[in-house]
């Protein structure tokens, strides 16, 4: 359903000299940078599939995005979503696409959703027993019907957040852009609104997109996922290889005895790793999987432990390193 | 883009900007006095100093009758100007939710800016009734059918003229960061050529000559004018003539920069 090859976008973006003399010279003359935001990146995604877009701020998801739903055109390569080219932004195609954009209202600000919803319906050109048919599922699944008629700017994060989700989805759309849809939610919320997608696709199987800086989305959503950093791909997979591929750790946890234990020593216990935690009852290190056996030994050799367990390091956390490192060295 | 649509969009507008009560009133009642004072202070003075009965072709009760109509013209012209214009969207990235709409984004915002001048057409009936009740049609004696009829014709001809003038400033906003003299250029430049601060009778003859194949004076002179009574139907058809034409040229001129701008606008703001 969708096809991306070697597709880049570089923005050209003007400098300027911090200062007074700095915003006068920028009046006859100013630099212009080039700013690669998306590098030659290449995917498909399938009927059905939520494609997880991970990434620091900056790395290029959401110019991604909008190349993928037509917003923008891109500075090369080529894209096609449902056989359509997106940013010729052919009617039909607009047709069967939607954009859930987290951080930025969609809806009518002064008007209850309701009134929206009707305009969608004609913009859309929706069925009017089909849109009675999907508004009525879809504010009853979200659980927002005793708020259609509310003016959108009286409604709650989450009560918006669901509202959008509706306008997005109330014309049956075939692939589904999602740019941070639980951002700024309380974790109820967050958990109503993954419990709807899961349902969602399971009912409907459109290809989504999902980018979001929670890996609980990510990871209660995603089989797979796109790691994008510095505008180009540095993973494509099942999310559950990326600990194979990156997780060079593991996460040894060890319970100790409430007392008569010898006191935990953080700088012994960092021989092994990088420690967590090393507190009287419970200690926590990170370490290589090649030392796994010794650590385990010396700690249950210098303490009395009641309980020991040895963790893959979560995704979050794998993740979070991976950028960190690139941070420290990009090459 | 349908019949249907068009009108949906302007009604959910119209509902909006109505949904505003004090705005609504503070916008009619304020704006109309202070532009009609102004209007027949400087008007009484110009009458007072010259001892002259007629000026340009006006008696005074003639010229206040022309500033009433002139302004109701105005607002019924400049109502497509509402907040939420084509040059924030781009800045601010709102283009983004439109760009997704399976329509055009023109259609679109006209289709609102139509549902925004409901305030204006309310204010226009409200005032007009007014006048009608204070002054007894003096001034007036010149009105028909059909130079009502006439008029309308010119009134939807300046508001899609006007719009578009308008649209093309707003989208310079693809480059620029902010369009807002531009809009103020055009808002005064529209005002002294189109008929609206002055009856274009007071230009010397080269300037209103030069005027009548500009765009402006279909805007507001034209209107006016023409349900006044004041000009011949030979000279509506040409006024008519050339605001068409230049509906053309700026459809053509919008539609370029319109593509240009999209090759490089960034939707920055989602």
């Amino acid at each position: 359903m969708i096809e991306v090859r070697d597709l880049s976008k570089t923005y050209t973006v003007h400098e300027k000299a911090p200062g007074l003399m700095g915003s006068i010279r920028s009046l006859f003359a100013r630099e212009t940078i080039a700013k690669h935001a998306v590098k030659g990146v290449s995917l498909d995604v399938g009927e059905g599939e939520i494609l997880g877009l991970v990434g620091p701020n900056g790395a290029g998801k959401t110019t991604l995005v909008k190349m993928l739903a037509g917003i923008i055109h891109p500075s090369s390569g080529t894209a096609s979503v449902l056989g359509y080219t997106p940013w010729e932004r052919n009617n039909e195609f607009r047709r069967r696409i939607a954009l859930v954009m987290g951080q930025k209202a969609q809806l009518w600000w002064d008007l209850p959703a309701a009134d929206g919803f009707l305009l969608l319906k004609e913009i859309y050109q929706i069925e009017e027993s089909r849109y009675r048919e999907n508004l009525s599922y879809l504010a009853e699944t979200l659980d927002v019907t005793k708020h259609l008629n509310v003016q959108v700017r009286r409604l709650s994060l989450g009560e918006r957040m669901k509202m959008e989700l509706i306008a997005a989805l109330l014309h049956d759309p075939r692939v589904v852009f999602l740019d941070e849809p639980t951002i700024g939610l309380d974790l109820t919320a967050q958990r109503a609104v993954r419990d709807f997608l899961l349902e969602y696709r399971e009912k409907h199987q459109p290809a989504i997109i999902l980018t979001s800086h929670y890996m609980e989305d990510i990871e209660a959503l995603c089989k797979r996922i796109v790691i994008i950093d510095g505008g180009g791909f540095i993973y494509d997979g099942p999310i559950e290889g990326i600990a194979a591929t990156y997780a060079g750790q593991k996460v040894v946890t060890a319970n100790l005895k409430r007392a008569g234990g010898v006191p935990v020593d953080p700088e012994a216990l960092a021989r092994f790793g990088t420690v967590l935690k090393a507190e009287d009852l419970e200690i926590k290190v990170s370490v290589d999987r090649e030392r796994i056996a010794d650590a385990c030994a010396w700690i249950l050799k210098t303490h009395a432990v009641t309980d020991l367990a040895i963790d893959e390091e979560d995704i979050g956390s794998v993740i979070e390193r991976i950028f960190r490192e690139r941070r420290v060295d990009p090459a | 883009m349908s019949v249907r649509l068009f009108l949906q969009i302007a009604s959910m507008e119209a509902r909006r900007r109505m949904s505003y009560r004090v705005d609504f009133w503070i916008n009619s009642v304020a704006g109309f006095a202070a532009e009609f004072a102004i209007v027949w202070f400087l008007w009484k003075a110009m009458f007072a100093e010259s001892g002259a009965e007629i000026i340009a072709g006006f008696t005074f009760e003639q010229v206040l009758v022309y500033y009433v109509v002139a302004i109701l013209v105005g607002r019924l012209v400049r109502g497509t100007e509402f907040e939420g214009q084509p040059s924030e969207d781009i800045y601010a990235g709102g283009l983004n939710r439109y760009l997704l709409f399976p329509a055009p984004y023109f259609g679109v915002k006209y289709a609102q800016g139509a549902g925004a001048l409901l305030p204006a057409l309310v204010q226009a009936v409200l005032f007009g009734t007014v006048w009608l009740l204070i002054a007894g049609g003096r001034g007036m004696e010149d009105v028909t059918l059909l130079s009502g009829a006439m008029a309308i014709g010119a009134l939807l001809l300046a508001n899609i003229l006007y719009y578009l003038m308008a649209y093309a400033l707003h989208l310079v906003a693809f480059w620029a960061d902010n369009v807002w003299s531009l809009l103020v250029a055009l808002r005064f430049a529209s005002g002294l050529f189109g008929g609206l601060m002055v009856p274009l009778a007071l230009f010397p003859d080269g300037l209103r000559e030069a005027n009548s194949y500009l765009p402006f004076r279909s805007l507001f002179a034209l209107p006016a004018e023409t349900l006044l009574g004041r000009i011949t139907p030979e000279a509506w058809a040409f006024g008519m003539g050339v605001g068409s034409a230049w509906v053309l040229i700026l459809t053509v001129v919008v539609r370029v920069i319109w593509r240009r701008g999209n090759l490089q606008y960034s939707g920055i703001g989602i």
